[in-house]
C-alpha cells in the first residue's frame, strides 16, 4: 500500500500555507481601505474604491482558499472546523440579531461599531477550533 | 465503537504517526480512533484494516 500521508502532509502544507498568505493579503488590504482615505489619499472617492475593490478580490481569494484548505482535511480535522465554524454562525447570529432587537427596543445605550460583531465571531472561531484540538487531542 | 488498533501496532511495532502516514490522515486523528474519542468515516475503516491486512470487523466492534 503506498504511503497517503505524503500526500496529506503535503495537501495540508500547500493548503495551509495558501490559506495564511490569502489572509494575510486580506488584512492588509482591509487596512488599506480602512486607513488609507484617512492617512494616504485625502478620501479621494477613486482611490478608496480601488482599495475596497482590492479588497473584495483578496476576499474571494481566502473564500477560495479557505474552502481548499477544507476539502484537504481529514475526517476528525473536518468535524473540529466544522463545530468551529457552527459555534461562530450561531454565536454571530444570535448577537448580532439580539443586538438589533435590543438597539431598536432602546435597550443599548451606546453605539457599538459594525467591525464589532466580524471581530466577536473571529475570536469565537479561535476558541471553538482550540478547544476542538484540545478534546480530541 | 471499539477497536484493536492498539494492539495491532504493537504487534508491528508502529507508533500512531506511522499509521497516520499509511492511512493519509494526521496523527490526532489515529489517536482519536484509536481512544474511542471519534468514529473513523468508512473509507478511514476500511484503510485501516487494509493497512492491517485484516477485515474490518476483525479492526472494530460495535461492542455489543
Amino acid at each position: 500500500m503506498q504511503p497517503q500521508e505524503a500526500e496529506h502532509g503535503r495537501n495540508s502544507r500547500k493548503f495551509n500555507a495558501a490559506f495564511a498568505i490569502w489572509t494575510l493579503v486580506w488584512t492588509l488590504t482591509l487596512a488599506l481601505a480602512r486607513f488609507g482615505p484617512e492617512l494616504l489619499w485625502n478620501s479621494q472617492p477613486v482611490l478608496s474604491g480601488i482599495a475596497v475593490a482590492v479588497n473584495l478580490a483578496a476576499g474571494v481569494g481566502w473564500i477560495v482558499a479557505t474552502i481548499r484548505l477544507l476539502r484537504g482535511l481529514d475526517d476528525l480535522e473536518r468535524k473540529i472546523m466544522l463545530d468551529a465554524l457552527g459555534m461562530t454562525l450561531g454565536v454571530g447570529w444570535v448577537m448580532g440579531f439580539g443586538y438589533v432587537v435590543a438597539d431598536g427596543a432602546g435597550l443599548i445605550p451606546w453605539d457599538i461599531s459594525l467591525g464589532a460583531l466580524p471581530a466577536l465571531m473571529g475570536v469565537v472561531y479561535i476558541a471553538s477550533f482550540l478547544i476542538g484540538k484540545i478534546r480530541y487531542r | 465503537m471499539k477497536n484493536r488498533i492498539s494492539e495491532l501496532r504493537a504487534e508491528r511495532a508502529w507508533t500512531q504517526a506511522d499509521v497516520a502516514q499509511l492511512i493519509g490522515v494526521s496523527r490526532q486523528t489515529v489517536n482519536a480512533i484509536e481512544t474511542g474519542k471519534f468514529d473513523p468515516s468508512l473509507p478511514v475503516a476500511f484503510r485501516l484494516a487494509r493497512v492491517f491486512s485484516l477485515a474490518i470487523e476483525d479492526v472494530f466492534s460495535d461492542g455489543e
